[in-house]
């Protein structure tokens, strides 16, 4: 409960008035005869002037009357928790918040918020309606707006602590879409949290609707004991042909006191490899190295240990998984015409033949060496200006786009594909040079960076198209397919088409230097690389991803599906019979808990959320490699490890966005209130004021009493 | 309204007594209706009869010896008897300035005024002489005592007003000079002075050989203080001021007004002196038993 205008408190010192009229007894007026003031004047002045309180009933009504106006004009206002609640037109629609990322599994913290969150379920009205958001990095809601009371305590007990690292962001998101949408006059966002500082950035852009408020609950402790694995690198070595790496770990003590000889082990596949001895000081981080490991195969699982799971208060973070595999380069075929020059695609290779991460392997033919033996092994393939396509090499080409390849046409003196060719494969319809007028040069006019290819020249000094000079290109309609850019005069420049799990870029003029000056540009390494990193799809294989994200799946599911399409073509020409129609299920995830996911290929994007510590298995149906399967290992948020919480109160001020906002949900009433709604809650100063007027009343019936009994002396 | 034990006592309640216009009218109505209530009592038998044997003595009348006693015993005694005498009454009313105060249905003055003429009244049919002195500071008025001087006693009473503030030792001491012969002394004031003053004021009437009663007038306001709001109090004699809270000082005024009280009954009872407290909200029969009991013992003579 709060006071909209407690100054009026200053009037409780009205409340001296009536005890000191009760004290000091003012004389009357008349004056008694009396026969003799002998015995009077003996009596000690003292004794005569001592002040007793009198009519004791009588002021205690008189300091209740001041008391109940004082508190009638000071306008209690009821927060949304309080007596709020109980009065009439009170229905609420409350949003509990119950956060259970990775660090709520630190100490009792968990038991503590399914308590709170549990409380304030047990605190709504008949007539409240709740919902009941989960959220750690992401938020979903797990029960909606529901009065049933009963169904949102079960699924409080049925939530379980997850391995994301907390943010605050899309759980308010949420809870403020929720809220936008109902209709009560009430409403309020519940966040049961441990209140960790890296869960709020700056720039959260949240604003709760009018009349809503936040009321934060912390379940934070005080001093936080903790070792944790928050980083892990390698250094890879060639050495007989095989990769030789060491791994070395990052090891923070959170605590306020030093670990001394904490032993730290790397596992290998189950096997543990070796086992060092860190010591750090309080809130230190140190590094510890391993021996060299062999990462003879694909998919290695490794793991580094700080401790043990029951060397301090939270073991979650203690553990760091991780994945290899030898390094292997992406192949890329280069197709150029028959009579070209050797050196046609010579700026093609060289740029993707510079650097790591992806690193290219590049093979040039020519179009006639075409052939699906050639195109089997490749990630992507690049047209250079080929005039016609071999016989066959359509189909070919096709099948490679479906199974996840990545195909780049560049279009420019000799490309004459024939109609069929081109709507087999071709973003678009290519059409007849176009001459730009001379001294008046191309150029780039649009490109859409929002596209991976693009993305990386988003922002300033990331290198330029502006100063790249196009003499000629091809005209090419795109049609319905995506163009990524287009030239000054609004020609389609690049345009992608997506075929099965793969995908087609058109670039409308030429890869070398013959029609524009882009291969001598800076920009044209770094375009090139892009180009052909997006096309094979490459995904640089982290050792472990972060719990919270997702991953794409979708090309490989697709891909899995077009083989799998492939060998039942394949069995049904060679006349074989036809196997009993099942349901389609195209690969499985086997989460770190044990439970199974199925991936089909129905047209939408396949994603698999990493919510849980430790590996997931993904089994593909077309995939030859059987034996060592994808595997992905996901670790806590390193983030996550910091368990230093911030204020609550400032918390509140934050996603208000108002200094004087951090006791609203409580104290204050808060400016974005609803007339109704804020009279309706500080509407109890009516009935104060009439009890106050109830208590004068009652106050003037006990004085005229007192005033007509014993004590009257008639004087004569 | 019966407001004691008495019969008879109804028609000394101060409240009935307040409407009764004559001092005469008042004084029979009392006297009567009390002294017929008292008919059974043990106390008033034979007016003159046999007290006792004494050895004669020479000089002794021989008629009063008791011949009978002598047959038995060869010695001579004489039979005593007791016998009514008639003597003087006289009231010393104390008609200050104090004696104004009242809270019931009488001020102290009229009650005293009361008690008065009913005193006189019962002493006139005695065949007493009856007297009268009423005094502030000073003597006011002075009636001596005398057979036919009832009516002038009540007139006395009837005209005495309270003017002036009071001053009890000088004009009793001065009173004294008036009684020439022993007598019977009423005295009614409310004795507010020093308690060694006032017995020694009251000493030389009692040298005299005059039988004294004195009633100390109070009303219950003086007794009890019964006040409760805080006030200026004026006092009545000197018309001096003083804040007062009742509250917190009345157990004191209680104390002292006990011990002023305790203190003239302790001196007057050395000085053998008969001391009455009168309380003016009370029926006038204490008053009235307390005369009678001492003029009973007065009569008795032998």
């Amino acid at each position: 409960m709060s006071f909209l205008t407690p100054a009026f408190f200053v009037g409780l010192l009205a409340i001296g008035i009536p005890i000191l009229v009760h004290l000091t007894q003012k004389e009357k007026k008349t004056i008694i005869d009396f026969p003799s003031l002998m015995f009077l004047r003996k009596i000690p002045y003292t004794s005569v002037r001592r002040r007793s309180i009198r009519d004791i009933w009588l002021l205690l009504l008189r300091i209740a009357a001041v008391l109940l106006m004082v508190l009638a004009f000071s306008r209690p206002w009821f927060s949304t928790s309080s007596l709020a609640a109980k009065l009439p037109g009170s229905t609420r629609e409350v949003v509990v918040l119950l956060d259970r990322s990775a660090s709520m599994g630190y100490g009792d913290r968990w038991a503590k918020a399914r308590t709170e969150a549990k409380k304030v379920i047990d605190g709504l009205g008949g007539q409240d309606k709740a919902t009941l958001v989960l959220f750690g990095s992401s938020a979903e809601e797990n029960v909606r707006g529901t009065q049933d009371k009963v169904r949102l305590s079960q699924a409080v007990d049925a939530a379980k602590v997850g391995a994301q690292a907390t943010r605050f962001g899309p759980a308010l998101r949420l809870a403020q879409s929720i809220l936008a949408q109902s209709a009560m006059p009430r409403r309020e966002v519940v966040l049961v949290s441990d209140f960790q500082k890296i869960g709020w950035e700056k720039q959260e852009d949240i604003h709760l609707p009018e009349g809503a408020t936040l009321r934060p609950i912390s379940v934070a402790t005080g001093e936080t004991a903790d070792a944790a694995v928050t980083a892990l690198t390698f250094v890879r070595n060639q050495f007989s042909g095989q990769d030789r790496v060491t791994a070395t770990a990052g090891i923070v003590n959170r605590s306020a006191k030093p670990i001394v000889d904490l032993p730290v082990t790397l596992e290998i596949d189950g096997h543990v490899v070796d086992t060092k001895k860190v010591s750090a000081a309080a809130g230190a981080t140190v590094s510890v190295s391993f021996v060299e490991f062999t990462v003879a195969e694909a998919n290695v699982r490794g793991k580094v240990t700080a401790g043990t799971s029951t060397s301090d208060t939270w073991g979650a973070d203690n553990a760091f998984f991780f994945v290899l595999s030898p390094g292997r380069p992406v192949s890329v075929l280069i197709v150029q015409p028959d009579q070209a020059d050797r050196d046609a695609s010579l700026y093609l290779a060289t740029a993707l033949g510079i650097g790591e991460a992806p690193k290219f392997e590049v093979e040039t033919i020519a179009a006639s060496k075409l052939s699906g033996a050639q195109v089997e092994k490749r990630a992507v393939v690049i047209l250079n200006d080929v005039a016609t396509l071999p016989p066959g090499s359509a189909d070919v080409l096709k099948r490679f786009v479906e199974r996840g390849g990545g195909l780049l046409v560049g279009a420019a003196t000799n490309a004459k594909w024939s109609e069929t060719e081109q709507a087999a494969l071709m973003p678009g319809v290519l059409g007849g040079p176009v001459d730009r007028p001379s001294g008046r040069v191309g150029a780039l006019g649009y490109l859409d960076y929002s596209h991976p290819v693009f993305e990386l020249f988003r922002t300033p000094r990331a290198g330029s198209f502006s100063g790249v000079h196009f003499f000629r290109y091809r005209t090419l309609d795109p049609k319905t397919h995506r163009v990524l850019a287009r030239f000054d005069d609004g020609a389609a420049a690049m345009v992608e088409r997506k075929i099965g799990g793969g995908r087609v870029l058109a670039w409308s003029t030429s890869l070398d230097s013959s029609w524009n000056d882009l291969a001598v540009k800076p920009a044209f390494l770094p375009f090139m690389r892009q180009v052909a990193t997006f096309l094979s799809a490459f995904q640089n294989s982290d050792a472990w991803q972060v719990a919270g994200r997702a991953l794409d799946l979708t090309s490989r599911v697709q891909a899995s599906a077009a083989v799998t399409a492939d060998t039942a073509a394949a069995a049904k020409a060679a006349g074989q019979a036809a196997a009993p129609m099942r349901q389609k299920i195209d690969g499985t995830v086997l989460t770190p808990s044990g439970e199974r996911a199925s991936l089909t290929d129905n047209g939408r994007p396949a994603f698999v959320e990493l919510g849980e510590q430790g590996f997931y298995t993904v089994r593909l149906a077309g995939e030859k490699d059987a034996a060592k399967p994808l595997t992905v290992a996901v670790n806590i948020d390193p983030s996550e490890t910091d368990l230093a919480p911030m204020d609550p109160v400032e918390f509140v001020a934050k996603v208000t966005g108002r200094a004087d906002a951090a006791n609203e949900s409580k104290d204050k009433p808060p400016s974005d209130v609803t007339p109704a709604e804020a009279e309706r809650r500080q509407g109890v100063w009516w009935y104060l004021l009439l009890l106050g007027a109830g208590v004068l009343v009652l106050e003037a019936w006990l004085a005229n009493r007192l005033s007509k009994g014993p004590g009257v002396i008639r004087a004569t | 309204m019966q407001t004691g034990a008495i019969p008879g006592a109804r028609f000394v309640d101060p409240s009935v007594l307040a409407r009764i216009g004559k001092l005469d009218l008042l004084a029979r109505t009392v006297v009567d209706g009390f002294i017929n209530g008292l008919h059974r009592a043990p106390f008033f038998g034979a007016s003159i009869d046999f007290a006792e044997h004494r050895g004669y003595v020479p000089g002794d009348d021989i008629r009063r010896v008791d011949w009978k006693v002598f047959g038995r015993t060869d010695r001579f005694y004489i039979k005593q008897y007791e016998a009514d005498t008639n003597t003087n009454f006289s009231v010393l009313l104390d008609v200050s300035k104090s004696m104004s105060f009242g809270t019931g249905a009488l001020t102290k003055l009229e009650y005293g005024s009361y008690l008065a003429a009913c005193m006189g009244y019962m002493a006139q049919s005695q065949r007493d002489r009856v007297g009268i002195i009423t005094f502030d500071s000073q003597i006011v008025d002075h009636v001596p005592p005398s057979a036919k001087h009832f009516n002038v006693m009540l007139h006395t009473l009837d005209k005495a007003r309270p003017g002036r503030p009071g001053d009890f030792c000088p004009p009793v001491s001065k009173a004294a000079e008036f009684f020439k012969r022993r007598g019977f002394v009423a005295i009614i004031s409310d004795l507010y002075d020093d308690p060694g003053k006032i017995l020694d004021a009251v000493k030389p009437l009692h040298h005299l050989g005059n039988d004294l009663l004195v009633f100390h007038v109070l009303d219950k306001a003086e007794l009890e203080f019964t006040y409760t709001d805080a006030s200026r109090f004026r006092d009545l004699e000197t018309d001096e001021e003083l804040p007062i809270v009742p509250e917190s000082l009345t157990p004191e005024y209680k104390k002292l007004m006990a011990a002023h009280i305790e203190a003239l009954r302790s001196k007057f009872s050395e000085g053998r002196i008969d001391y009455t407290v009168v309380d003016t909200s009370q029926p006038l029969d204490q008053a009235l038993f307390r005369y009678l009991a001492t003029r009973e013992k007065m009569s008795r003579v032998r």
